[in-house]
């Protein structure tokens, strides 16, 4: 029973890994392959199956003129706008599930609660609706087409995420450590920083995790706002597509382009498997 | 280390409300610095609301709260040096032992030297000194308690440790010792120490003086000996002591004695300016024995079971549709099913609308 169990566990683990590696792997060996090689039947090992190549990869890097993409720039520009917008929200989004959590606001009928949904509400509007509203706010400020511009926007997008993580997050966070801190002497605004901030590093980095990834996927806003000044990474991409799809470029843009959330998934991997708060109180 | 003065404090959480609902109602009390108070009560009764307006984490909605004197019903908690221990341990469980011990000495700019001083000497009294430097979250439920204490106790100057049900996490063993190296800080360091429990033996054993609450309303305040053979109200009588006091409800029959069941017992107290004829008479079942000579103040009942608890026994009998409980020592001969009980005069309370007359 006991072995039969073992066995299973380890069967669909091992399935598993196949199905999420798999495809990486495809991408992989894809990136060093030629049009012969992707076209002329399947083909797996290389250097056996097929020649390796770096051509896939060079693209990513010649400039336009020598008829590659140059990815490099709209890389750091994606780098830069997901990372100072993500800071952005979570500084502003951590504020505000904080007063959401512990201070009761009122206004007509608007309460806490509906101030928070307000916040979420804001991600299930379709973006397309957004689309047009942006368009014009982000030409009337003259940010068209800018960093700062799609810092803005994606603050607008990704700050919900992080009020919402937090907010949730906070009210699991027993006040009595709050209310601990002020007995021991802090002023609130100490007891933030220095009791409750400590205490919800795991929440932040959730939180953190949720605003990097949707940053830094987005096509649709860095496509309508911005031509030819910036550019991000995905709309570059998406520029190598040509009437015959270049498999190998494109392979390897998707590996670099994941690139960045793997490290970042194993870096926070570690500190949520830690389980930080557990045992706060009780 | 102050006096802590409640003058007329009540406190509703609907305030605002047409019929608002008193968690308090109108009390006053005076805490003599370095006394031990417990506050007494069943869940709900407003101990714990009495504990956050002394601490200023709720804001009463009337009165005034004094220390030494001094007016600091407006003042915020994070300024009344006062310390709080909750029923579960707080811990910061992001900081060593160290330094959830020096938190409150750290937050009121402490020097180096004098936070080191006071921390080890918390450390030494409740046994932390080997964690010191292992971070908070590793310990034990009981020592992350003991850290939460340290934390009040660490401040020499504090005007007092208000502890809300603080042992409840904690093993009975430990429990024990715990209340023991309380005292044993009250009086070393002469600190106030309020102590909120639901447990009369904690209450008792703790403290000099006990606060009894029921249903917002303060009760009874006095010494656990006071307590015990003059309760003031039959809720008191009925909540401290185990068993509860015997309450009979009955008549007066004459100046000084009451009938229950077809019996006249004589008490102490003068019966001549009661308003109405119904009244209940409370005896401790610790006062109830067996009669040997006596001649006055004598029941008989029928024993329906005994219980031997150890070191005493417990007698549960029917006076007529009365049940009557006595405790008597282990070694007492329970004769028969028929047994004359003696009621002593002098340990007799009568009730008029459940207040002692």
């Amino acid at each position: 029973m006991n072995k039969l169990y073992i066995f299973l566990k380890y069967f669909f683990i091992v399935l598993w890994t196949v199905f999420v590696v798999a495809p990486f792997l495809w991408a992989l060996t894809t990136s060093f392959k030629d049009f012969q090689s992707v076209n002329g039947g399947v083909t797996y090992i290389p250097w056996v199956d097929f020649e390796p190549n770096l051509e896939g990869w060079k693209v990513l890097i010649k400039s336009p003129a020598k008829g590659g993409v140059d990815i490099i720039e709209p890389y750091f520009n994606s780098l830069f706008v997901t990372c100072t917008a993500s800071l952005i929200s979570i500084i502003l989004g951590t504020l505000s599930a904080y007063a959401l959590s512990r201070y009761t606001f009122k206004a007509g009928f608007v309460k806490n609660n509906d101030i928070t949904f307000f916040f979420i509400s804001q991600r299930i509007m379709p973006p397309i609706v957004l689309s047009i509203p942006f368009f014009l706010f982000l030409s009337s400020i003259n940010l068209l087409d800018s960093l700062t511009g799609l810092i803005v926007v994606y603050i607008v997008l990704l700050m919900p995420i992080a009020v919402w993580i937090m907010v949730d997050f906070f009210n699991k966070v027993p006040r009595e450590i709050d209310e601990t801190a002020l007995i021991d002497g802090c002023n609130p605004y100490q007891a933030f920083l220095k009791v409750v901030l400590p205490n919800s590093i795991p929440g932040l980095i959730v939180a953190g995790m949720f605003c990097i990834i949707f940053g830094w996927i987005d096509f649709f806003f860095a496509f309508i706002l911005t031509f030819t000044e910036v550019q991000l990474l995905p709309v570059k991409i998406v520029a190598l597509n040509s009437s015959v799809t270049p498999w190998w470029s494109l392979s390897a843009s998707a590996l670099v382009s994941v690139a960045p959330l793997i490290i970042v998934a194993f870096i926070v991997e570690r500190y949520l498997s830690k389980g930080n708060l557990s045992g706060a109180i009780k | 280390m102050a006096k802590i003065d409640l003058s007329n404090i009540s406190h509703s959480y609907n305030p605002n409300d047409p019929n608002p609902v008193y968690a308090l109602n109108p009390f006053s009390m005076t805490w003599e610095n370095g006394n031990r108070y417990a506050i007494l009560g069943p869940s709900g009764c407003g101990k714990t609301t009495m504990l956050n307006i002394v601490s200023g984490l709720v804001r009463p909605s009337a009165g005034r709260i004094l220390f030494d004197n001094k007016d600091v019903t407006d003042l915020k908690t994070e300024d009344r040096n006062i310390a709080q221990v909750f029923q579960f341990p707080v811990i910061y469980n992001t900081m060593t032992v160290y330094e959830n011990l020096a938190f409150p000495l750290k937050c009121r700019d402490f020097s180096k030297s004098k936070t080191d001083e006071r921390v080890n000497s918390v450390a030494e009294t409740l046994n932390l000194k080997s964690f010191l430097n292992s971070p908070a979250r590793k310990l034990t439920a009981d020592q992350k308690q003991l850290i939460s204490l340290g934390r009040g106790l660490v401040r020499e100057d504090v005007a007092a440790v208000l502890m809300d049900e603080p042992l409840t996490v904690i093993d009975p063993d430990l429990k024990f010792r715990l209340r023991r190296n309380l005292k044993e800080i009250n009086e070393q360091y002469k600190t106030t120490l309020v102590y909120v429990t639901h447990d009369q033996n904690e209450a008792m054993t703790f403290a000099d003086n006990i606060i009894v609450m029921s249903e917002g309303e303060v009760v009874q305040t006095g010494s656990p000996k006071e307590l015990f053979e003059r309760p003031n109200t039959t809720f008191v009588g009925y909540f401290i002591g185990s068993p509860a006091m015997n309450l009979f409800e009955s008549e007066a029959s004459s100046n000084d004695s009451v009938k229950i069941n077809n019996t006249l017992i004589k008490t102490h107290t003068n019966l001549s300016n009661l308003k109405t004829k119904k009244i209940k008479l409370g005896i401790r079942s610790e006062f109830i024995k067996i009669a040997q000579n006596q001649n006055e103040n004598l029941v008989d009942v029928n024993v329906e079971k005994v219980e031997d608890l150890g070191n005493y026994k417990l007698i549960t009998a029917k006076l007529g549709d009365f049940t009557i409980k006595s405790k008597v020592t282990r070694d007492t001969e329970i004769p028969s099913s028929k047994v004359k009980l003696h009621i002593p005069a002098d340990r007799c309370c009568v009730y008029e609308d459940n207040k002692l007359i």
